[in-house]
């Protein structure tokens, strides 16, 4: 009893824990509605749609990490050892990487990937995913490097910072462990679950305008399926043109959750996902007061 | 400030000149493929006295071949042969791709030039949109959130609650749901429409009016408001001795005499560092935009389509023009959080 009063209390002053569970609830009663009134193929498929946008989504996440961790130190290694011009070239180099908006990037790793599985370097489907989300982690690291940098910045101009080096206390140990570890994991976490939120976006932007604009070239067969390919398909392209039929005429909207589900359902997996996604993020830093 | 301006117009110059280097690479290496394939009957491809088309003088040219090359009868025929058919294998490329093959020349530069004006015009016309609107929904949220609940309105508090996570629900969208949704009544191809689908699309102005709602907050926790305060600035949040709704609409937003007019400031000069971050954003909505619903003339459908067909020249003087267009946003934003830093820490 004391657990389920708990339980609410959290969910009441939550907003994460909140926004999580309606993300999961809404999940599963989309999952119920679908196996009563859409067709197996077509259910199968939205399942290995959204699995696969997101397994491709938690893996640009820990790209995301593993690059912005790895650049920081980096950045930081640079700049305690005085090497002016190797810091300069790298942080140009970021900077040049910065001014590429991420979906032209994304797009022309995705031409590059198309090209390698024409060649046939590549060719199933786990694979591919990994490589698209190195591609995709390229473009957005840089946001949590950023945030990296910051918290080393701030904690350096603290006297705890100070008093560890004078402790004899390794510099790579301070950064890595009791900066970004110790005091900084919170933030970057809540980096993560935006960072996971914009990797869906940029997956499912690109996959439906491959889908839509380059399927002559891209063998769309070839590259797993997602959400954005999945909404690309004629079939939910036709099923949500029927949310704007159902503007003039309402008395449709009884017809939509039956006749239309494909469509309606990959594109409210998509919205629903976003949404949640960003209230998540934004009740954990709220939580967290970050 | 001096470093940075340098900084931009060093890497404009650098990727300026990787791409331009890329552009005659990949030119010269077409030219180069072309002499390969022409090799050995580039002589006999186009001689401008022949009808190739006639067999009586595709017949002659053999037989002249005999003639000039005597003893070598079958290589003369291989030949003639393989300059027929790399003839007839153009022509047919050319009837199957004459609407794809595109070359920059100065024409097609001047239709992407358009294009890009084009382009500019709605991100620009975008960008100052979505600044007022990211400002003027934080505010309307940070002030509505300390005014008084008034008593007894619980289902209309209900509606607005489930009003605003409809329209939630819509600013998540990316913008080719929104534009399917209504493609059927609507005709979404027009300026109007796009500059539509960029400010309420891809969740832009719930991101960065949620970020400029978190300054505000963070702001009206520091120590100087209760300063304010306490030297008697106004503190009130109705909308009749407080802060009034014309004043939150109003696109140059001031609140004199309120304690908010210095929350509302700070808070904006932390708004102007991720102002880059959001044009970059607002850049990637409107390549989405213009992809995904296949808009015909515009800038990054045509980069598309160019990608499709392999024209990787113009393809790269589009993402040049892409990247001028970030890197001046960056510039600017750079320029105008400086000039208001100058104004609070008297430099």
């Amino acid at each position: 009893m004391r657990t389920t009063e708990k339980l609410f209390a959290q969910l009441r002053t939550h907003k994460d824990t909140r926004w999580l569970t309606v993300w999961v609830a809404g999940l599963l009663c989309i999952v119920l509605w679908d196996l009563a009134f859409l067709n197996r193929p077509a259910f199968m498929k939205i399942i290995q749609g959204f699995w696969n946008t997101m397994a491709i989504a938690f893996l640009v996440t820990l790209c995301t990490l593993l690059f912005a961790w790895v650049a920081t130190n980096l950045l930081h290694t640079l700049t305690m050892r005085t090497m002016r011009v190797p810091y300069l070239t790298l942080s140009f180099a970021l900077n040049l990487l910065r001014s590429v908006p991420q979906i032209v990037g994304v797009l022309l790793f995705y031409v590059l990937v198309a090209s390698l599985v024409q060649k046939g370097s590549l060719s199933s489907s786990a694979a591919i995913a990994p490589f698209m989300a190195v591609g995709m982690g390229l473009f957005i690291f840089l946001e949590l490097t950023d945030l990296m940098r910051e918290r080393i910045d701030h904690f350096r101009r603290l006297d705890f910072y100070n008093a560890m080096r004078v402790c004899g206390v390794q510099e790579k140990r301070i950064v890595n462990f009791d900066i970004l570890w110790k005091n900084s994991r919170v933030h970057i976490l809540n980096k993560l679950i935006a960072v996971f939120g914009m990797a869906v976006f940029l997956q499912c932007s690109v996959d439906f305008i491959i889908s839509v604009g380059l399927s002559n070239n891209v063998n769309a067969v070839n590259l797993p399926s997602t959400l954005g390919s999945l909404l690309a398909k004629i079939d939910s392209k036709q099923d949500i043109l029927a949310l704007g039929y159902t503007l003039t005429h309402p008395s449709y909207a009884a017809h939509l959750p039956f006749t239309h589900l494909l469509g309606l359902t990959v594109a409210f997996l998509i919205v629903f996902t976003l949404l949640c996604m960003h209230h998540i993020a934004n009740g954990f830093a709220e939580r967290h007061r970050l | 400030m001096k470093a940075r301006v340098t900084e931009h117009l060093l890497s404009f110059v650098l990727v300026a000149l990787v791409l331009i280097c890329a552009l005659f690479i990949l030119k010269s290496r077409q030219d180069t493929a072309r002499t390969a394939s022409l090799s050995g009957i580039r002589d006999y491809t186009s001689l401008s006295f022949m009808d190739y088309d006639d067999p009586f003088q595709r017949a002659l040219l053999r037989d002249v071949m005999d003639i000039y090359f005597p003893g070598s009868h079958d290589r003369n025929d291989s030949l003639v042969t393989a300059a027929l058919r790399y003839r007839q294998e153009a022509f047919n490329r050319s009837v199957q791709t004459s609407d794809m093959r595109e070359e920059l020349s100065a024409a097609k530069a001047v239709q992407l030039f358009g294009m890009y004006l084009k382009f500019l015009f709605v991100y620009v016309l975008v960008m100052a949109i979505s600044w007022y609107g990211v400002q003027t929904l934080a505010v309307w949220r940070f002030v509505a959130e300390r005014r008084e609940p008034i008593p007894g309105r619980r289902v209309r508090q209900y509606f607005l609650r489930a009003l605003s996570i409809g329209a939630s629900l819509v600013l998540f969208s990316p913008a080719y749901v929104i534009a399917y949704s209504v493609r059927t009544e609507f005709n979404t191809d027009t300026l109007f429409f796009m500059v539509l689908l960029g400010v309420v699309s891809n969740g832009l102005l719930m991101t960065y009016a949620n970020k400029f709602h978190a300054f505000l907050t963070a702001e009206s926790r520091k120590g100087y408001v209760e300063t304010a305060l306490a030297k008697n600035l106004r503190n009130t949040w109705d909308t009749r001795t407080g802060i009034s709704l014309a004043a939150i609409v109003r696109p140059l937003k001031r609140f004199d005499g309120h304690v908010f007019n210095h929350i509302f400031m700070n808070a904006r000069v932390q708004y102007f560092s991720t102002i880059k971050e959001q044009a970059s954003f607002l850049i990637t909505g409107l390549i989405i935009i213009e992809m995904a619903l296949n808009i015909h003339g515009h800038f990054s459908y045509e980069m598309l389509r160019q990608l499709l067909y392999g024209n990787y020249d113009i393809v790269i003087a589009i993402i040049l023009g892409i990247f001028f267009t970030v890197k001046a946003t960056e510039m600017a934003a750079d320029y105008l959080a400086h000039k208001e830093w100058l104004k609070y820490e008297n430099h």
